[in-house]
């Protein structure tokens, strides 16, 4: 319960070293030109992300108010390096030092991150067009694929989906899409945790002096 | 770099996420790829200054600056009383008696009649000159292969990395160079003044404009001032290439300053032109000094200042045997070749991208590259149809 584990509420597992956060500032400066704030458009700036077929998830997910853990719903126009720090903390890698519950809430966080890019309309459930749309945009380099191909793959998946958490439906059953929970069923026993990180290299300049 | 990079393929790195078939975990390669490159990308790294292993005393390379040892701290102040007060003063000097002589020397040159002497003693001033510049500039230059030294009538390309690769090349030999940077994209060349300021004073013609890229090209031609000028510079290129009295042209095909630990593109237009290419590499050893000029972050004055300051900056320059287009090899074909020789002799690595990325963005045929990948393998795991 809350009372009696108070650190956990009030503090994190230690995240990054104040080295990476240096390296990662000077990034963010690089990133916003030296401003304060970035926006989209500074994400354009990036020839590696241009490769990515859903750059334009990731990017969104910067700006995403849910990932950002601010009350309100939408999207930030602008986001501040603490902002970015927060995202990038989602990416963080597990350490060794993690008990039961701190991986838990650690690999809720991702899953919830993962959840929010498909969810676009943050209603708190993926639907059948949502997922369709992921899978177009997946395969929206192929000018060659049809769209109907992209549709069966999607319909495919939710199916499977859908037995996952709800099991055998009825035939006047609509499966309105999956929350949260289901989710998070549909990845049990699946770790994500080792999947989803950026590992930094230790880079100890100054020990080579000695 | 500062991030750790899984090199597996992308079929393999989805094949292991992917258990039970199951799509939705596709995401998470691209998702983190995505990431990497927020958090680091290839490319932009490359204009920004190497990163030394360890660190030289220099405070500019050490980006990770922060307080070690007392002694570090006054072996490092010695360093900079060293640097400002000796060695600055002297390299100033230095030049001064360098550029001194050039105008001297051309100035009485310029008197005599033309005779063999004169083309000789003009020579022997702009060698002797441009070896005392190299050493105001703090350079410590080794040359190998000195018998592929660029013959006249050739053209010399080589890795570009600051404005003194010129300077560092004419040392040696001399060139006619053509002005400027050629290869500058229409809109850039006027937004960016200081990379084009050292230009050369060359075979006459004060800019000229190849650029690879075919849509590029045939939206120059369209422009008929740019069409005249074009056909110009290539007939005079041409022409100075195939007289062979005449100088070899010094060219630097990747069209940007990059900081010398990978080769990009090359820009086809040099290679075009036909006769013999003489592929030079040069390697600087950042250990001494910072030769990197980040046009963006530096002007010329301070990047001036920068190298009169740093400990040397030591050059290896390799001088490649001669290469010429061979029977069914086209522009880019031939010029992926120099470079692939070129990078191979320096020990830098090859990039597929594009100089000009340094202030454009990515072309839009790479970016279904990987998408197209993708759904191939869509299809081959019968995910479709």
């Amino acid at each position: 319960s809350v009372l009696s584990s108070p650190p956990h509420q009030l503090s994190s597992p230690p995240t990054v070293t104040s080295e990476q956060i240096e390296r990662l500032h000077r990034r963010f400066k690089q990133l916003s030109r030296d401003q304060l704030t970035i926006r989209k458009e500074n994400f354009d700036s990036i020839p590696d992300l241009e490769f990515n077929p859903i750059r334009g998830k990731i990017v969104h997910a910067f700006f995403d108010k849910r990932n950002l853990r601010q009350e309100s719903e939408g999207l930030a126009d602008e986001i501040n390096f603490e902002d970015f720090l927060t995202i990038m903390s989602y990416f963080r890698p597990i350490e060794m030092n993690m008990d039961e519950e701190q991986l838990d809430r650690f690999r809720k966080e991702k899953l919830k991150f993962l959840f929010h890019m498909y969810d676009s309309d943050h209603d708190g459930k993926i639907t059948l067009q949502e997922y369709r749309n992921v899978v177009e945009e997946l395969l929206s380099g192929n000018p060659h694929l049809e769209k109907e191909s992209a549709r069966s793959i999607a319909d495919g998946a939710m199916m499977e989906a859908a037995s996952i958490c709800v099991g055998q439906m009825g035939p006047d059953q609509v499966y309105e899409g999956i929350t949260f929970e289901d989710f998070l069923k549909m990845w049990q026993g699946i770790d994500i945790e080792t999947k989803m990180h950026v590992r930094f290299l230790t880079m100890e300049t100054i020990a080579h002096c000695y | 770099g500062i991030i750790e990079r899984v090199e597996t393929p992308m079929e393999k790195e989805i094949a292991r996420l992917r258990q039970a078939d199951f799509e939705f975990s596709d995401i998470f390669y691209f998702c983190r790829k995505g990431f990497e490159a927020i958090v680091e990308d290839e490319v932009t790294q490359r204009f920004s200054s190497e990163e030394l292993v360890s660190w030289n005393l220099l405070t500019r390379t050490n980006v990770n600056f922060h307080y070690v040892s007392v002694r570090l701290s006054l072996l490092w102040g010695l360093g900079v009383l060293v640097r400002y007060c000796l060695l600055l003063p002297l390299r100033f000097t230095l030049a001064s008696i360098g550029i001194m002589s050039v105008i001297v020397g051309t100035t009485v040159l310029g008197q005599l009649p033309n005779s063999r002497v004169k083309s000789y003693l003009s020579e022997l001033i702009h060698l002797t000159c441009c070896r005392i510049l190299v050493r105001a500039l703090s350079g410590t230059i080794h040359f190998h292969n000195k018998e592929n030294r660029p013959q006249k009538g050739g053209i010399c390309v080589a890795n570009h990395t600051s404005p003194i690769d010129a300077i560092i090349l004419t040392s040696d030999n001399c060139y006619a160079m053509v002005g400027g940077d050629p290869w500058a994209p229409q809109g850039e060349r006027d937004t960016h003044p200081p990379d084009r300021a050292w230009g050369g004073v060359g075979c006459g013609v004060q800019r000229c404009n190849f650029h690879s890229g075919d849509a590029d090209f045939v939206e120059r031609l369209q422009l008929d001032l740019r069409a005249a000028l074009f056909a110009l510079c290539f007939h005079r290129l041409r022409e100075h290439v195939a007289d062979k009295s005449k100088l070899p042209i010094l060219i630097f095909p990747e069209g940007t300053c990059i900081n010398n630990t990978s080769v990009m593109m090359f820009k086809k237009g040099s290679f075009e032109i036909g006769g013999t290419i003489y592929p030079v590499a040069m390697k600087y050893d950042p250990q001494f000094g910072d030769a990197f000029w980040n046009s963006s972050k530096h002007s010329m004055v301070s990047y001036l200042l920068r190298i009169m300051t740093s400990w040397a900056i030591v050059c290896n320059v390799w001088y490649m045997p001669p290469m010429v287009r061979e029977e069914g090899e086209d522009a880019v074909q031939f010029a992926n070749r120099v470079r692939s020789a070129i990078a191979h002799q320096g020990g830098l690595t090859e990039l597929p991208w594009d100089g000009g990325l340094k202030r454009a963005k990515v072309k839009e045929t790479f970016k279904e590259e990987q998408q197209k990948n993708y759904s191939k393998m869509l299809v081959r795991n019968g995910s479709i149809g």
